[in-house]
């Protein structure tokens, strides 16, 4: 073995050189870039976590500015419905007010007209007989029953009337 | 200058330097007749070269000219089995067992666990969360050696195993990388024995170098292995506490007077041999390997120099890699054994 360099000194020489690298490493290398390895995972994830979290976070708040605008959207439909709804009633009353005040110009009219006619007839009937009662003083010029003849004018001129009306 | 043009240069030359070396080389000065080539014929030392203190060196490499000069005087008597021995008549060329000397080897292993300290603790001491280049590097590797423990032990147990054979494994590596790396400072660097013709003459040639890979001298893999096995065992230990060696000592059965209990016996013998057997083993596996790579490149170099090298370099990176996974990844396999709850 000789030959082959078997050596008991170098043997244990090489012993201690690994043994001072393995500590050496061990401290100096391994344990604290291991550790940082370690660390960075903790912190990976962590993060990812955190990432996870503030997704759903803004997952949940999205679909909650979602329900608002929905909500206001809906709340806004409702005003405008309502808006409208007032309007056509307002619109319907003014139009039965606007209706009925017309129905009430053209009834007073009417009676207006109506009165002024009577009035008319009354007048013209009034003169008629006067006129008539005179005119026949002149023809016939005798004394005659006045109050027999007013009665005989009155019913004269109410066939007349109702001649006119008929008319 | 194009990028195409600069290639077509590169091509150029090495084909240039190719010839050349393939001229220049044993190969071509042999097939050209030339009686005595431009390059010596390296010689291959399996023995420990110490380099310190220096009178160590001097008397192994004059016992080792010595010898050389014997066996070149009379090659008809030396049968080869006797050289380097210290047959009574010279002294050894080799190191004694028990005898102690700085060597080139375990210059190479200081000198690369410096590199190893001084790039692992530089990128890794203050860790920051978003990492540089350097310490990027070493947390890529750092979590290739942790994954691979990890995929054979379990995440809690490939954690514990970790610094062990992370530790065997960059050191394996850097061992063999080093090497190949930095072999102008390898191979140009060393000590001879100038012979007659002095240090200055052409007969002169380097004996021993001052670095020579770590992994080329059999104590350092037996160092590794035996690290390997005692952390193995140590784990047997812990997780089955005495029981674990039931494994090894199965006398249970032919106690309680069954005669199928002789196997047991023996198969618990055949894994107590086989866990020394691979200290062996592991020693033999890196030590043969890395010897190889040398020689083999230390031969092509003296056969065809320059680029057909090239090739060898990578084929020994990648061998460099090879055999630290296979040191590590066989630890690993043996610590799972050892401390898996299966019944065997």
């Amino acid at each position: 073995m000789v030959e082959l360099g078997l050596n008991v000194p170098s043997l244990i020489s090489y012993l201690i050189n690994y043994i001072i690298l393995l500590v050496l490493l061990g401290a100096l290398a391994y344990r604290p870039l291991l550790n940082a390895l370690d660390n960075r995972v903790g912190s990976i994830r962590e993060s990812l976590a955190a990432a996870d979290r503030a997704r759903e976070e803004a997952a949940t708040s999205r679909s909650a500015i979602e329900e608002e605008l929905n909500e206001a959207r809906r709340e806004g439909q409702r005003l405008l419905d309502q808006a409208r709804e007032a309007a056509e009633r307002f619109r319907e009353e003014e139009m039965d007010r606007a209706r009925q005040s017309a129905e009430e110009f053209s009834e007073r009219a009417r009676a207006d007209i109506t009165r002024e006619r009577d009035a008319a007839i009354n007048e013209v009937r009034a003169a008629f007989g006067d006129l008539a009662i005179t005119a026949a003083e002149r023809i016939i010029r005798r004394t005659v029953d006045r109050q027999a003849h007013q009665e005989l004018i009155d019913q004269v001129l109410a066939e007349g009337e109702q001649a006119l009306r008929r008319n | 200058m194009t990028t195409k043009r600069v290639l077509l240069l590169i091509g150029a030359a090495s084909a240039v330097l190719l010839i050349v070396g393939f001229v220049i080389g044993a190969v071509g000065s042999k097939m050209f007749g030339l009686e005595k080539g431009f390059l010596k014929q390296p010689a291959i030392h399996l023995e420990i070269q110490p380099v310190f203190p220096a009178a160590t060196r001097d008397a192994l490499l004059i016992a080792g000219y010595e010898k050389s000069k014997e066996k070149a005087d009379s090659p008809a008597s030396d049968s080869g089995q006797s050289e380097g021995k210290d047959d009574g008549g010279g002294k050894s060329k080799y190191l004694g067992i028990m005898e102690f000397a700085v060597t080139n080897t375990m210059l190479s292993a200081w000198l690369t666990s410096i590199i190893m300290l001084v790039f692992f603790i530089g990128g890794a001491r203050k860790p920051k969360l978003i990492p540089g280049r350097l310490q990027a590097l070493i947390e890529m590797l750092f979590e290739l050696v942790l994954n691979f423990a990890s995929s054979i032990l379990g995440p809690e147990m490939g954690r514990r195993a970790f610094p062990v054979v992370a530790t065997i494994f960059f050191f394996v590596l850097f061992n063999a990388w080093l090497a190949i790396f930095l072999i102008p400072i390898y191979q140009a660097i060393g000590f001879g024995f100038a012979g007659e013709g002095g240090p200055v003459s052409s007969d002169f040639a380097i004996k021993a170098h001052l670095l020579r890979p770590a992994g080329t001298d059999l104590n350092m893999p037996l160092a590794l292995a035996l690290v390997s096995f005692v952390f193995v065992e140590y784990w047997g230990f812990r997780s089955h506490r005495f029981g674990y060696l039931k494994k090894f000592f199965a006398f249970g059965d032919l106690l309680r007077g069954r005669p199928s209990g002789i196997i047991n016996v023996f198969v618990g013998l055949l894994e107590l041999i086989s866990e020394f057997v691979r200290i062996v083993s592991f020693t033999f596996r890196l030590f043969g390997n890395m010897t190889a790579g040398e020689i083999l490149v230390v031969m092509i170099t003296f056969l065809v120099p320059f680029v057909a090298t090239q090739f060898v370099f990578g084929l020994e990176l990648l061998v460099g890699l090879i055999q630290s996974v296979i040191f590590a990844g066989l630890t690993l396999v043996f610590l799972s054994v050892a401390v898996s709850h299966e019944e065997h």
